[in-house]
């Protein structure tokens, strides 16, 4: 009986306590009650963990702790609590005497808005953005690099009430950045870390910085490559202020390539609305690394100006050179066009390149334009091209376009080794003597692809060759669909002699597979079978 | 004198011969290597496009290895052009699934056979990522997937971690990049104090990672590692995309009494160690890990960095690592 009242009463209080826990409140989520099937996740011990309440309590106080590594842990436990009370807290802690606990309160206030939110509350972006002044580098990365999600909480508008002659107005207020913080954020363009600065030069424009000609001449002059790259961005904003013209002339010497290279870009992008930056593409083409100097000349050409016979050597060079289409030689090629009809000495130059990436690209705009599409000669040799992506760049170009073909010519492709070309071997039986279609369509109506087989079938029905419809309606029993289909298609292109045949096939063979199909089109033209 | 030239002569024509037989590969026009990648169907999601060729571009500029920085694109394992080519480089997260066919798992188990190696980039994952294709963890298993799919290919053969003294850490490039590496100042701070230490004692020590690996006929044909390839790309101007920032451990004195007590609802998650035991990891299912009780009762805290000089660095370590594992399976 005492057993049985210990199930009944004490047991489910116990069990009912015991999900409760020692703060007395359920926090255990129902889901996770129920995850237990799941074998690799286990069931959390709750009862030993705390309220969030309680632990934001406790750790409140370790803040105010005189042990440094008690507010650290504080500190960096805060990071875990999103919300406002964590975060006032972590606020807080960003005045301790300690940079260890400054630095482990400032990441956890960035884990707080790991997210990608941005920070609106206007007190709290402008209290983290002051510690861009803090006297430890970790902190003032930390803030720099938290820039732009400051930015909404920093820069907000408002409206105030005036009086004007004795009447009330209400004006907005434009975005600004608080006065002492656009003092620290153009010291921090400054700052003796790089990170700092390079950080801060990124974000200036959102937070309505201008920067002073002089300062932007300094940082054009940075040791940081990272910071320098940056600020090369920014030069499109500050193009006609003083100095940063000089600048972009001296950054041609760089030793840095990389420099080099975007000092080349940006001025590129100058060179339409300001033309004396066009002394800077000028000056790099006097390059020593191929690259920048051909890059240099290309884009001088896209504003109209000469290349000379030695660039397009150079070129050619550097190109035959680059072990692949990708990157700088990339980018290159692809500009290749501003030379106009100089392209296409460049273009023959790389028709042997290493890369697949090069020649297939060189193949098929060396086809293009020098008309080389014309003759077959000029393009078989590149069908028997390793790479795939090269034959096909050969056979888009030609396809369609080739007037005639001699009977060798049709003869190599149609014995070709790779089935791509077979097909196109059919395709050009359309612009094939008669009597050279006579000698050859049967060797590839019995080719090993199919496709090579239904295209041949599709050529023979377009010209109506001798015997043409006997070979379709015989087609129609074919193993391969593709090539039922083919030859119902061809049948259906003739009315008078061909629809009439196919017709016959679908009443004598109903069940076939292709003879649904065939119905249908045959309805269609009003033929009923 | 003589015999200084025999010797000088002999020298020459052995480093030819090397050289030859590293870098040449039969049926390549120019012997350039070229990589292939696995890229299932066009049109699936491709995570870090810059990433193979970058490196590849890289290994072309720091060593005398020749690749073709044009990667080739196989969306079958049972495509001829596997036999080829020496390396196979598979992006793990950007497969739809691990659906092969027994013709392709054959070919794949020919290919180790006679020679190929195959990198699996993201073979590694902890089961807490989930669909979140943009983290790492350094578990020291591969992931369920891998397993199941080499179950069938090699049924006989399992993954085992790579040793931290593997030469496939040291290839080219050893330890962890410095000051002069990153470009930096001798004075200016590679990474805040704490991230620094723990990445060099704990997360990459001496630059190394969790690589899992198999061998076939006494070679090591594969290797798996969780995704490195975020950490490969360069824009055109040198500079590496995208960024990525760190998650390290963190403790405090306190932790191992707080953590236990402190307010939590969520799932816990247990993840293979280097040395075989098991950490939990503490965390809110779609967020990122809060803490970890580890083996010996340690509790410590994750933290999250982000930055520019965390990106560079992880960057220059992934970069380096790869090209290792590139080099590796090259020379071997």
């Amino acid at each position: 009986m005492r057993i049985s009242a210990f199930f009944v009463l004490i047991l489910p209080c116990f069990i009912f306590f015991s999900l409760i826990g020692k703060e007395g409140n359920l926090s255990l989520p129902l889901d996770r009650k129920l995850s237990d099937g799941n074998l690799s996740n286990k069931p959390v011990d709750l009862p030993r963990h705390s309220t969030i309440d309680g632990t934001l309590d406790d750790t409140a106080l370790k803040l105010k702790s005189k042990n440094i590594e008690e507010r650290v842990g504080a500190a960096k436990l805060l990071g875990k609590y999103p919300g406002p009370q964590a975060g006032l807290l972590l606020i807080g802690a960003l005045e301790d005497s300690s940079e260890l606990v400054r630095r482990a309160g400032m990441v956890s206030l960035v884990e707080h808005f790991h997210n990608g939110s941005p920070i609106y509350e206007q007190p709290l972006a402008e209290k983290i953005f002051s510690k861009i002044a803090d006297p430890d580098v970790e902190v003032r990365r930390e803030v720099s690099a938290l820039t732009p999600r400051l930015v909404p909480g920093l820069m907000r508008s408002g409206i105030e009430r005036i009086q004007l002659n004795g009447r009330t107005l209400i004006r907005s207020i434009p975005r600004t950045l608080r006065e002492d913080l656009r003092l620290l954020a153009q010291q921090a363009l400054l700052d003796s870390d790089s990170i700092v600065r390079q950080n801060i030069l990124k974000y200036h424009y959102s937070l309505r910085l201008q920067i002073k000609p002089e300062t932007l001449v300094k940082l054009l002059e940075d040791h940081d490559i990272g910071v320098l790259l940056v600020a090369l961005d920014q030069v499109r904003m500050y193009a006609n202020q003083p100095g940063i013209l000089q600048k972009m002339e001296a950054l041609t010497a760089h030793p840095d390539v990389g420099v080099r290279s975007k000092t080349a870009k940006i001025s590129l992008g100058l060179g339409h609305s300001f033309p004396e930056y066009r002394k800077v593409l000028r000056l790099l083409t006097q390059d020593k690394v191929d690259e920048i100097a051909t890059l240099a000349a290309v884009d001088l050409a896209r504003m109209g100006e000469r290349v000379s016979s030695e660039m397009v050597d150079r070129i050619i060079l550097y190109l035959s050179q680059a072990r692949g289409l990708y990157g700088k030689a990339e980018a290159l090629f692809y500009s290749l066009s501003a030379l106009g009809p100089t392209s296409a000495r460049v273009y023959q130059s790389l028709l042997d390149h290493p890369s697949a990436g090069m020649r297939a690209q060189a193949w098929g705009n060396h086809l293009r334009i020098s008309s080389g599409w014309k003759d077959p000669a000029n393009w078989i040799p590149a069908l028997n091209d390793r790479d795939l992506k090269v034959r096909e760049a050969v056979l888009n170009q030609v396809r369609g376009r080739v007037e005639e073909i001699q009977k060798d010519h049709l003869q190599l492709l149609s014995a070709h080794k790779f089935p791509e070309v077979r097909v196109l071997a059919a395709e050009m039986l359309l612009v094939a003597d008669k009597q050279l279609v006579k000698e050859s369509f049967f060797d590839l109506l019995i080719d090993e692809s199919p496709l090579v087989r239904s295209t041949t079938l599709r050529a023979l029905a377009n010209l109506r060759t001798d015997g043409w419809i006997d070979l379709h309606a015989r087609s129609l029993n074919d193993d391969e669909f593709s090539i039922q289909q083919a030859a119902m298609e061809g049948l259906l292109g003739d009315v008078k002699s061909g629809a009439p045949v196919l017709l016959e096939y679908v009443q004598k063979f109903p069940s076939s597979q292709i003879s649904t199909l065939a119905k249908n089109e045959l309805r269609k033209m009003g033929l009923m079978p | 004198m003589r015999v200084f030239l025999v010797i000088l002569v002999l020298f020459l024509i052995l480093g030819m011969g090397l050289f030859h037989t590293l870098y040449s590969v039969p049926g390549l026009d120019a012997g350039a290597v070229r990589i292939m990648q696995l890229r299932r169907v066009e049109g699936t999601l491709v995570r870090y496009p810059d990433a193979l060729p970058s490196l590849l571009e890289m290994m072309n500029e720091k060593s005398h290895a020749n690749f073709d920085p044009d990667p080739m694109f196989l969306d079958s394992l049972s495509d001829e052009r596997l036999f080829e080519n020496p390396i196979l480089y598979i992006n793990c997260d950007e497969l739809p699934n691990f659906d092969f066919s027994s013709e392709e798992n054959e070919a794949l188990r020919l290919y180790m056979e006679l020679g190929g190696f195959v990198y699996l980039d993201a073979g590694i994952k902890a089961s807490f990522l989930g669909s979140d294709l943009g983290h790492s963890y350094a578990a020291w298993e591969e992931r369920d997937e891998v397993r199941a799919w080499f179950g069938q290919i090699f049924p006989e053969k399992i993954f085992s971690p790579l040793p931290r003294n593997h030469e496939i850490f040291r290839t080219f490039y050893k330890g962890l990049p410095d000051n002069e590496y990153l470009r930096l100042e001798e004075s200016q701070k590679r990474l805040p104090d704490t991230v620094l230490s723990f990445v060099e004692q704990e997360k990459w020590p001496q630059g190394t990672y969790s690589l899992v690996g198999m061998k076939v006929k006494e070679r090591l044909a594969c290797v798996a590692s969780p995704i490195c390839a975020m950490g490969w790309g360069r824009d055109e101007f040198g500079a590496w995309i995208p960024p990525i920032s760190f998650r390290i451990r963190e403790s405090a004195e306190d932790f191992d009494e707080t953590l236990q007590t402190a307010s939590f609802s969520g799932q816990t998650y247990e993840v293979t160690r280097e040395d075989g035991l098991k950490d939990e990891i503490y965390l809110i299912p779609g967020q990122r890990p809060l803490w970890v009780k580890e083996p010996a009762g340690r509790w410590r805290i994750f933290k999250y960095y982000s930055g520019e000089e965390i990106s560079n660095y992880a960057h220059s370590f992934y970069a380096r690592l790869g090209m290792n594992v590139f080099l590796y399976a090259l020379l071997n």
